[in-house]
Parts: structure tokens; sequence; C-alpha cells
């Protein structure tokens, strides 16, 4: 079983990456974040239905008071995709509306190979085990983006 | 240690999508038994959550005259309905206990992100009875729960109890309330921290922890809470956020600078505690100011779980003596008391105290009404220096001021006396320090001088856990608005309309920062519970709760001759500013307190009246009050 917690700690390249357009994903100023995880409150309750940040795409790592910031983990939906070619189910699936590759829940096997594969720290699996979770943009409109009151996020 | 499944009637509990888990998990730490128990649904309707839930169980499960720190004492942990959702400003939990300090009933609340993690692990609340054989800590995690042995955390501070109980349970997600040196010592002014740097801080809920050998409550879940409508729910969640919170002018300052903005709204209305309680205006307000904040110690802004204000500040001392000390804060409260009461100048100094103040568990508006007690004393040479610790404990000196957390906490030397709060330090010192003290019920005021706002002398006499700001704050109308602060007119009012309010605001639970209206909680209300709602509902539910902890208090002996005014602020005028030559004249005082029970309906001596308790809702309480037999 593969653990669901992950090393936090990012490169700045990956933080580059996530604040200027250099992939598909949503953008990040983290140094705006406050860390109120309301992202994570309205994430999980538009893809499960209910509040739970351990079931939000958005994880939201406060780190207090050294080194005194937080970490926002999403897939940033990168070109590479390692998560893609991982998969042994082909469960991560192209949106061709989107233009992005999306989990599909029910091929999934829940068996880590893309949690592992991928260096972002953008997917993992959902707090029973049952199958990857990671961002899908909600279809187009996140909801993170439209919660943040810090306007750290953006499409 | 006994650990798994809880017994009980867990698989009984109906799951409802209305904001609660059902679910309330007792502990008897005596007999190391656990066992999990359905939320009685009727005191939820009734009480609804947090302080009124946890007043009401109080009032059921502990038999009055109970020591507080016997293991009679019942202690418990509480969520809201709403905890865990999006509402914004509502990540709350509250201790509710008979406090160790006052010897009333006492609810003391934390933001950060404990609240949410307990609910996330499936329970409304948590309600701990007897002691221990030896330190425990309890972990709860997804609907399980378990005693835990705390022989590697016992004697810890608080940063170390968080990092190895996340260590041991595996959880680098678990959130910590836990207690440092001073609970462990009993310190009658200790506090539960929780996530480091949020306290349960008021009315010693420390030491309770501490009575039962109970080091810590550890949570982490993965459950998730439940609404009837999400869809409609989160579509006008989302503008509420935007609309009450983000864009209400009532935040404005809040969002900017947060509660340190009040220094220099004391300052200028004379208000601000100095040099114990001496002046009410503070020479040395800019060192320790928002803006000295901002420009000398802050490094980022911080939430509370769901909040979308970001009031708290990460803030780091970046050169000098106290280099490298870090805290979230320091609030407007612990600047006034243990920055200008304390003659202190420097923010600096005080980032470094109410770090200690955090790591070894300790109140800090306790610790720094007491802390000055002793300079007073000390400056007075009522004390030696041998007496305090060897320290040249004198106003404003930086170097003994930072030490003294420790050594309360520790009990060294002049802390043993100093841990239990200025109402016992006083009586032990004699020397008229019973004079110097600013208390009611043996809880230590907050940082409003009521001399130059003499309505916030009736918000402490009449709140229910000792003098606390929290539940009713006329200091905001009188000097801080327009309304004459001297007069006793109209004080009364907005204690009663204010106390009502709170009452509701403890019990979701929100966070006092969220200027929040009745009309508006009750549509939270019905969003989250499903059920019908009015700003009518909400006010009944109020009246309810507050004369339910008054009732509480009067069946544990305390009527009006304990809704007291200090008698310095009656006999001692300000020195300075505004309120130049003012006092709370005892008359005054009097007259606001006898208007007060009057629009209560309370009799003379502060007790609920029968009509009062069956207006409330609360006609069972009144056939267990013998002063009503």
């Amino acid at each position: 079983m593969h653990s669901t917690h992950h090393p936090w700690q990012l490169s700045e390249n990956i933080r580059f990456r996530r604040r200027f357009h250099m992939s598909k994903g949503l953008k990040a100023e983290v140094e705006k974040c406050t860390g109120c995880q309301l992202c994570a409150l309205a994430c999980s309750a538009n893809h499960v239905g209910k509040f739970n940040p351990s079931e939000s795409r958005m994880n939201v790592v406060d780190a207090f008071p050294e080194p005194g910031e937080y970490r926002l983990n999403y897939c940033i939906h990168c070109d590479e995709h390692p998560c893609v070619e991982a998969c042994p189910v082909e469960a991560i699936k192209l949106d061709d509306a989107l233009g992005i590759y999306v989990v599909d829940k029910e091929t999934c096997t829940a068996c880590g190979a893309c949690v592992d594969a991928c260096p972002y720290n953008g997917c993992w699996l959902d707090p029973k085990g049952s199958y990857s979770i990671k961002c899908d943009l909600c279809g187009g409109t996140p909801q993170c983006v439209e919660v943040c009151p810090k306007g750290v996020l953006k499409r | 240690m006994r650990g798994g499944m809880p017994q009980g009637s867990a698989q009984e509990v109906m799951m409802m999508a209305d904001g609660y888990t059902g679910k309330v998990l007792r502990v008897d730490l005596t007999n190391e038994k656990i066992s999990t128990e359905a939320l009685n649904r009727e005191y939820a309707k009734r009480f609804m959550g947090g302080k009124g839930l946890g007043a009401r169980y109080l009032f059921d499960e502990l038999k009055p005259g109970t020591d507080p720190l016997s293991p009679d004492n019942v202690l418990t942990i509480w969520t809201g309905p709403a905890v865990g959702t999006f509402v914004p400003l509502n990540g709350r939990y509250v201790i509710v206990t008979k406090s160790p300090l006052t010897g009333t009933f006492l609810d003391s609340y934390a933001g950060g992100f404990f609240g949410p993690e307990v609910k996330y692990a499936g329970f409304d609340g948590v309600i701990i009875k007897g002691k221990a054989k030896k330190p425990v800590y309890l972990w709860l995690n997804d609907e399980k729960a378990e005693i835990r042995d705390a022989k590697n955390v016992w004697g810890k501070d608080t940063y170390k109890t968080e990092e190895l109980i996340r260590k041991e349970t595996g959880e680098p997600k678990a959130r910590v309330a836990c207690i440092g040196p001073a609970g462990e010592k009993l310190g009658l002014i200790s506090s539960v921290t929780s996530d480091l740097t949020r306290n349960a801080g008021r009315g010693g809920t420390g030491a309770v922890f501490g009575s039962k050998n109970l080091k810590a409550v550890a949570a982490r879940g993965t459950l998730g809470v439940e609404v009837p409508d999400m869809e409609g729910f989160m579509k006008w969640a989302k503008e509420m956020v935007q609309k009450d919170v983000v864009e209400n002018p009532d935040h404005s300052g809040m969002i900017t600078d947060g509660t340190p903005i009040l220094v220099d709204l004391s300052n200028d209305a004379g208000i601000l505690p100095t040099e114990n309680w001496r002046t009410g205006v503070f020479e040395g307000s800019k060192g320790i100011n928002s803006e000295a904040i901002k420009t000398r110690v802050l490094v980022r802004k911080k939430a509370c779980f769901s909040c979308a204000i970001a009031c708290g500040t990460h803030a780091k001392v970046k050169k000098g003596m106290f280099k490298d000390a870090a805290t979230e804060g320091p609030e407007y409260e612990t600047l006034g008391l243990c920055g200008s009461n304390c003659g202190i100048r420097n923010v600096e100094a005080i980032v470094k105290f109410v770090e200690d103040c955090d790591r070894f568990g300790l109140d800090s508006i306790s610790t720094g009404n007491v802390v000055a007690l002793v300079m007073e004393l000390y400056s007075k040479k009522l004390l030696t220096k041998k007496e305090v610790n060897g320290l040249d404990l004198k106003f404003g000196n930086e170097d003994a001021y930072s030490k003294m957390p420790r050594i309360i906490a520790n009990r060294e030397g002049i802390g043993n006396v100093l841990a239990d709060g200025t109402k016992k330090a006083a009586k032990k010192f004699g020397k008229g320090a019973d004079k110097m003290i600013a208390e009611v019920k043996g809880m230590e005021y907050p940082a409003y001088d009521p001399r130059g706002s003499i309505g916030m002398a009736l918000a402490y006499a009449t709140s229910d856990r000792g003098a606390c700001h929290l539940r009713a704050w006329p200091v905001a109308a009188e000097a801080y608005g327009s309304m004459d602060p001297w007069t006793p007119e109209g004080k009364a009012a907005i204690c009663v309309e204010d106390q009502t309010r709170t009452s509701v605001k403890w019990s979701f639970i929100f966070c006092d920062f969220y200027s929040v209206n009745f009309a508006n909680m009750a549509k939270y209300y019905t969003a989250v519970t499903g059920v019908q709602s009015s700003e009518a509902h909400m006010r009944e539910i109020g009246r309810r709760i507050w004369n339910l902890t008054r009732a509480f208090n009067v069946r544990e002996g305390f009527t009006r001759k304990e809704d007291t005014l200090p008698e310095k602020m009656a006999k001692d005028p300000l020195q300075d500013g505004k309120p130049k030559g003012h006092v709370v004249p005892k008359a005054d005082f009097e007259k606001m307190l006898s208007e007060y029970y009057k629009l209560w309906n309370w009799d003379e001596q502060g007790r609920p009246t029968r009509t009062a308790l069956d207006d409330a809702g609360l006609s069972d309480i009144a056939k267990r009050l013998s002063y009503l037999k």
C-alpha cells in the first residue's frame, strides 16, 4: 500500500513552474497563501459532496514556525505527465475539451504507480485508498480559484 | 493501554447530513475505558453546539461543589455543527469544564485547526472524567480512540509535544491540543495550547488536564462533514464569504492589521493598561503597536481554518537579544497586558515572552497581569530582589521580564506564588497587594481599562467565567465609539445584547472577529443543519445558554456579591489622557448591575427567576435549583 503522505519539499523549479504559465494547471502565488483551506473545502465539496480536506485535490501544508510557510500540492498538469506513462491500466485519460489528463475513478485500481511517478506531489490516493485523486480543474471552473479570499490561485 | 474501537452504540448512530457527526466520545481515565455514544439530539436542538452543548452536558454531569482539580471534575471538548464546513471563521473548539481559577463555569476557545480535526475524526464532543494512573494522552483517529502512554512527552514543552506525538502516531497532519509544564504543575493560569500558538487560554484549562494526568488530546480525521444540500450551500456560502466577510467594512482593520490595531485606539482613549493599571496612556506605545509589528517582526499573515480574514501574524524577531524568537501574534490583549502593563516598549521582547507562554502553556492575559503585579510590588520595595528570584524586576526591564514565563510555569521561587494568578498571589503577598489587582472571581482583567469605558466593568463583572472581554464588549460603543464612556445609562442593555449574541456565536463555533448578525447566523444554521431558523430562534438559543451558565454558577454558590468591581477601579483615578481623574464610581456600577439583572429578569441577587428560566426554555433546569424550591 502506498503512503498518502509525501515529502513536502518542493524544488524552486516547481515553484517557478506553478507560479508562471509553464503548464496547463493552476497557478499559485503561494507566498500570498494564509493557509485557511477554503480551497480544499470547496474542492472536496465539489468532488465528493463532503467537506473534507483529506479528499481534496488541493493539499495545503502548513510548516510553522520553521520554515514558516505554506505549501500547496496539486497536479500542475505538466506536459511530461509521467503519471499517465506509469499507470498500468490506462486510468489517466485525456480530457479532450480541457487538454488535460484526468483520473477515471472506475478504471483506477489504486495501485499507486502514478503517486510514485509524479515528481510534483500532484496526486495521491484518497483516504480509503480506493483510487488516485488529482486536480481535474473542476471541468473548467476550478472551485478553489473561485473561493480563494487572497487571490493566491489562478486558472 | 486500552485502544481500538470504542465500545458502545456507535453503530446505532444514524448518519445524518446535518453538520453534526452524531457521536460523542466518553473517556474514563481512572478505569481506562472508552466508549462512543449518540449525541443527545434534543440537547443539540436546544443548545446547538460548542458553549451551549458543553454547558448543558456539564450541568447534568458535574456534581455541584466539585473540586475542579479532583478526578470528579468533568472535562469536555466540543465542536459545533458548522465546524469543519465551509462556513467562514468557524474552525474553533471549546473546552468546557469547571474552572480551577474561578470555581465557575468555564468555556475556553481556540482557533487554528484542532477543532475541525476532532470533527473529521468523527466526534462532536469528548467527555473526559477521572484521573489516569500515570501521564497519558488521548488519540482520536477516524472514529477510533485510544488512551496512550505519555511518558515520552510529559515534561516537554508544547512545541516538542506536538512534534513527538506526530512522530509516535505516524501522522504528520495530526492536530494536537496539549499542556506544557504550567498545566502539569497545576498552575491556575495555565492554558491548553493547540497548533503551537493557539490557546484555550483562560481559566486554568491546563491545570484541569494536568490534574487528570492528561498531557494532550491529538486528532487526525479523514471522515469529512456533510450538509443537507451541498450544491445550494456552496452557491450561497461562496457569496457570503465574499460579501459578508471579505467586503464587510467591519473587517477591514482585521484584514490589514489584526487585533494589534487596538493598541493605538486604546492608547488614544486612555484605556491601555500600563504599569499594572496605573495609567491608560503608554509613552512607549509606538514600540508595541500594529505599525511596530508590521515593520519589525511580521513575516507573513496566517489564517485559522476556514477564515477569509487571516488576522494572524507569523512574527519573528530579526535581531537583538531575542533574535529568532517567533510566535503567531502577539495579539492585542497580549500587547496590552504583557506589553504596556509591564512597561515593555519593544515588541521583540513581547514576541519572546509570548512564545514562552505558548511553549510552557500559560494564558498570556493572566500572566501579563501577574507579572505586572510583582513588578509594582518590587518597584515599591514591597518585595526584595532576593524575593523575586534575584531579578531586577522593574517595569520595562526586558531581560528580567523575559525570564518570567519559565519561572511561573515551573513554579520556581516567586513563580510558585504567581502560577495561581493575581488573586491568590495578592493574598499570599499581603502588603496591600489585593488593592493593586484587577480581577473578577479570580480571573484577571483583559486589556480595556473600565475607568475610561465603564460598561466594561459591567461586562467583566457579569461574564460567566470571570473577567472576560469575549462575552460583552461595550468598549466598541464607548471608548472606541461615540457613546459617553462614563455614563452608566444604556450599558446594561449593551451587555445583555452582546452576551445573547456571543452565546450563539460560541455555540457554532464562530470566531469573535466575524461580525456576523443574528439573521445571518440563522441562515448559516439552516444551511448546515437543514432546520428552519430565524433571528428570533437564534436569540432564543442565546438567551437559553446565557441563563444556563448563570444557573450553573448560582448552583455553585455565586450571586451578586461575586459580580464585583475591583477596588482599584473604584478608588484610584486614572492619571492621564481622556479618562484622567476618572474612576468607575461604585454607585454607578451597582446601578448598572441592578439594571442588568432586571433586563435578564433575574432577582436582585443576580439569580435567574423561574419565569426567566421558563421563558428561556429551561424549566427542566429550574426544577434542579434549590433556591427556586
